[in-house]
């Protein structure tokens, strides 16, 4: 599994992501928590899932920031966060998912139905009382 | 250090032959946004869609002169 050049913890990192990925339906990398994110872009994203009212687990990357982006460079070839992955693929990020959930794409995939339209951007404040805690991947 | 919007644009043009390539500078130089219509993009999911246009600017992105790039895409108009 070790390939000359990669740091020992990488294959470890990259193992436990792909775990994260198989075992949660939905998953969302951000920076920060669904509470408190810590990036205008990842809580966009967590302010549309709380629209779509769906259950998510979130894993907040600050902690281990480049472990993850090559963890993530490696199994779907994309290193900016956040990241929505969806019944183990990759959807995308913050503007992939905007988009998604402006054509009521993003809705179908998840398996919810799609909330009336609303022109306002989701409140960031909401909180998703259903999702998951945060996962935490400590370095 | 400003990015050549123009070599971006070719840059996309010449991985997506047939495409219709619009490059525009969203403040400082460093990020941008590429407005992307490809008829290889047909039957790919967004995201695909997206790595095939980053793929092509990606050695723009790997010597640091794109700090960030947004990313539109779509298939060409019909007709």
């Amino acid at each position: 599994m070790n390939e000359p050049g990669i740091t020992d913890n990488e294959p470890t990192v990259t193992e436990k992501v792909r775990e994260l990925i198989a075992e949660n339906e939905i998953l969302l990398f951000m920076k920060g928590t669904p509470e408190a994110p810590q990036c205008g872009f990842s809580m966009r994203v967590v302010g549309i899932l709380d629209q779509l009212d769906t259950d998510y687990a979130a894993l907040d990357v600050l902690p281990a920031l480049d472990p993850l982006r090559e963890a993530t460079g490696e199994i779907a070839d994309w290193r900016t966060f956040p990241q929505l992955y969806v019944k183990g693929n990759l959807v995308g990020g913050c503007d992939i998912v905007e988009e998604m959930y402006a054509s009521g794409d993003l809705a179908g995939l998840l398996g919810v139905e799609a909330p009336p339209p609303d022109p306002d951007s989701p409140a960031p404040g909401a909180m998703p009382p259903a999702s998951s805690g945060p996962i935490q991947i400590e370095e | 250090m400003a990015a050549d919007l123009a070599e971006l644009q070719s840059m996309i043009e010449d991985a997506l032959p047939g495409a219709s390539v619009e490059v525009l500078d969203e403040g400082g130089g460093d990020h941008l946004r590429a407005v992307v219509a490809a008829p290889q993009f047909d039957g790919l999911t967004t995201i695909d869609q997206h790595r095939l246009v980053r793929a092509a600017v990606q050695p723009r992105m790997d010597d640091g002169t794109i700090h960030a790039l947004s990313i539109t895409t779509s298939l060409p108009a019909a007709g």
